[in-house]
């Protein structure tokens, strides 16, 4: 879950890191009460705001409003603007990066510190890449003072002592909140010292047990400031915490797992046809969860035709055409229905269907001839 | 031969008295494997499908020296389970949960690699080395003894590819699964280094998929180091970037995370690109082997 900045800076603010002076607008709060000039930046979890034209500079109070306006009206990449931030402008004598984040190859926390912030990392990374300085952290080692010093040397900081207190913060904020990315940029100079202009904070969501509250709390906020625009299929699977990216063809698509998933759109493609969405229900999926994601696929206008593809290892067939013969029970498919179905418990799965009237498939490649022709017939 | 596990796997099967455990286990009976000891904390003296059950793995290593492990423990028990194993000094332990925190895999992959332990996983449905021994939740019928590798992140696509395999009569060495990721245990390149080794492994079969960049290094490997023949098939070549295909793993950010790039790459190195499971077993043909 990737925060929006100012819930990131509300829990930087709790753990001591500073942050401009700033106040959360919504459509119904009145203008900001700051000194001029202030900084009011559009609050979405999209990247690319500052190219967006989506965060503004106001220095005259009779633009404040106007502007305001104008960024309530925007959409940026998909995301309707439903809260600005405004923040009192800095006194800035430098621009740095500065992040701390999960390093996958080397399975460990890793610093990621550059004396060039504000700018895309990436970008950095692939034009000047001396630029910038990783260091990790071997945990039962913990975070070393000449490591800061070094880090603060590549930063070009002529003091430590900040950058230590700054990452310690840092350090305790991906700890404590099992995120998985802590960023600060740009991270400010000030004559006050080390300042947060922007928080970029990612929490695991895997980890949201040990949360529950504090995460919850955050995703309500967030789902009552952001608005996505979603399709009714996409809110029902959303809802139903099903696994379900939408793909615009007329094949309709449910597998048992990802992989054969993404194999299926490929060879759907390859046949000339279109995936309407990829739907995969994990390794553990139930009768239940199989009624519901066809639900889901098939509450689509665009489907023409449903491919179900099952191979159970985890999965158990019995109970995937438990959830087929659960559906069909209750009502009449709106489109054909084409079953490939092999793995655990196939036997028992097969003659489920066969109750029902459907023959499944044993090889992948004819049931996704069949589906991709039955879609071209029906439209 | 093959990798990993043989007919002399001794394996101890953590959670083996919960519902999926206790049926993939009595699957895994089915199919040979030598399971000599489950753990269930609370259950110590009982049994199932007449495998002795202990509440500690440090008891069922002194009374059943176990040599493999496989964890049915949900995700968020992970790490303690994962911990108690490598404490208990089994060599290797696979992981199949999904969804374990990533700083609870970070603190388990890290005390294994400080003890010795191998983890394969997690989100995997583990290892079979057919006619010998599985470790895992794979479908028994899909596999025949043979001499082909095969090494996935995705688990039913590795089902899907060895059905078209075993059905063209072309059997497997060994068949890993090394997760959905975004953290692993063993990697690609680690697999391909064992099956490099394993004189039983005529060629090796790698499947793959969108985002990530493990496959930068495991093409460097291919063509500095591996001698035997690897087929390559990369799924979610029309997967839109910026959404979540399924696996936590799976995700296009950025060039390297594409199937295009890896297929690329991977061709570079020396890798002939299957599309789909059909092109393989030809493929496998015009190799020689």
């Amino acid at each position: 879950m990737r925060l929006l900045e100012y819930q990131a800076k509300q829990i930087f603010n709790e753990h001591g890191i500073r942050v401009p002076k700033a106040v959360l607008i919504t459509k119904s709060t009145g203008l900001p009460v700051l000194p001029l000039p202030v900084v009011l930046k559009a609050q979405v979890t999209v990247g690319g705001r500052g190219k967006a034209g989506a965060i503004r500079v106001v220095r005259e109070s009779c633009d404040l409003a106007s502007v305001l306006a104008d960024l309530f009206r925007m959409n940026v990449k998909g995301q309707a603007v439903s809260a600005v931030l405004a923040e009192e402008m800095a006194e800035i004598q430098k621009e740095c990066y500065l992040a701390v984040l999960v390093d996958k190859g080397a399975k460990l926390p890793v610093i990621v510190a550059s004396g060039q912030g504000g700018v895309d990392i990436e970008e950095v990374a692939r034009v000047n890449p001396g630029q910038i300085v990783k260091k990790h952290i071997d945990p039962t080692i913990g975070l070393q003072d000449f490591t800061v010093r070094y880090i603060a040397r590549a930063m070009g900081l002529d003091d430590w002592t900040g950058l230590r207190v700054l990452l310690d913060q840092m350090l305790a904020v991906y700890r404590e909140m099992d995120a998985t990315l802590v960023e600060i940029n740009p991270l400010a100079v000030t004559p006050d010292g080390l300042l947060a202009l922007y928080a970029k904070v990612i929490l695991d969501e895997k980890a949201a047990f040990r949360h529950a509250e504090q995460y919850t709390r955050l995703k309500l906020e967030q789902d009552s400031l952001t608005k996505t625009i979603k399709s009714p299929a996409e809110c029902l699977a959303a809802d139903r915490g099903i696994t379900y990216v939408p793909l615009g063809g007329e094949v309709g698509l449910i597998s048992d797992g990802a992989g054969t998933g993404m194999l299926t759109i490929d060879l759907i493609h390859d046949l000339g046809g279109h995936a309407a969405d990829f739907c995969e229900l994990g390794g553990l999926g139930n009768a239940d969860r199989m009624r519901q994601a066809i639900e889901v696929v098939l509450s689509e206008p665009q489907v023409r035709s449903l491919l179900i593809t099952l191979i159970g290892g985890l999965t158990r067939m019995d109970d995937m055409a438990n959830g087929i013969a659960d559906y069909l029970s209750a009502k009449e498919a709106s489109v054909p229905l084409v079953v490939r179905m092999c793995g655990t418990q196939e036997e028992a799965g097969k003659a489920i269907l066969h109750e029902v009237g459907i023959q499944p498939y044993d090889d992948l490649m004819q049931a996704a001839k069949k589906a991709v022709e039955l879609a071209r017939n029906g439209s | 031969m093959a990798i990993l596990i043989n007919q002399d796997t001794r394996a101890l099967i953590q959670g083996i008295t919960g519902v999926v455990g206790a049926f993939q286990t009595k699957v895994m009976l089915d199919y040979g494997t030598n399971v000599v000891a489950g753990v269930t904390p609370g259950k110590g003296g009982t049994a199932i499908h007449q495998v002795p059950i202990f509440d500690f793995v440090q008891d069922a290593v002194e009374a059943c020296h176990p040599n493999a492990a496989f964890c049915f423990v949900p995700a968020r028990y992970a790490r303690d389970a994962a911990i108690e194993v490598i404490e208990a000094g089994i060599p290797f332990l696979v992981l199949t949960a999904e969804g374990i925190p990533e700083r609870d895999m970070l603190a388990i992959l890290q005390y294994a690699a400080s003890k010795g332990t191998r983890i394969l996983g997690p989100d995997t449905p583990g290892i079979i080395s057919p006619g010998k021994c599985k470790l895992g939740v794979h479908p028994n019928r899909m596999y025949k003894e043979g001499s082909i590798g095969v090494l996935s992140k995705s688990g039913a696509l590795s089902y899907e590819v060895c059905k078209t395999l075993t059905e063209h009569g072309i059997g497997q060495s060994t068949v890993v699964g090394i997760g959905g990721g975004p953290l692993w245990g063993m990697t690609q390149r680690s697999a391909l280094e064992l099956f490099e080794a394993d004189p039983e492994t005529k060629a090796v079969v790698l499947l793959g998929e969108v985002g990530g960049n493990m496959e930068v290094e495991t093409a460097a490997f291919i063509k500095e180091r591996m001698s035997k023949p690897v087929i390559a098939l990369i799924v979610g070549r029309t997967a839109p970037p910026g959404a979540q295909m399924g696996h936590a793993g799976a995700i296009i950010e950025g060039k390297e995370a594409t199937a295009h790039y890896k297929i690329e790459l991977l061709k570079q190195a020396g890798a002939r690109i299957a599309n789909q499971p059909l092109d393989i077993p030809r493929m496998i043909h015009e190799v020689g082997v």
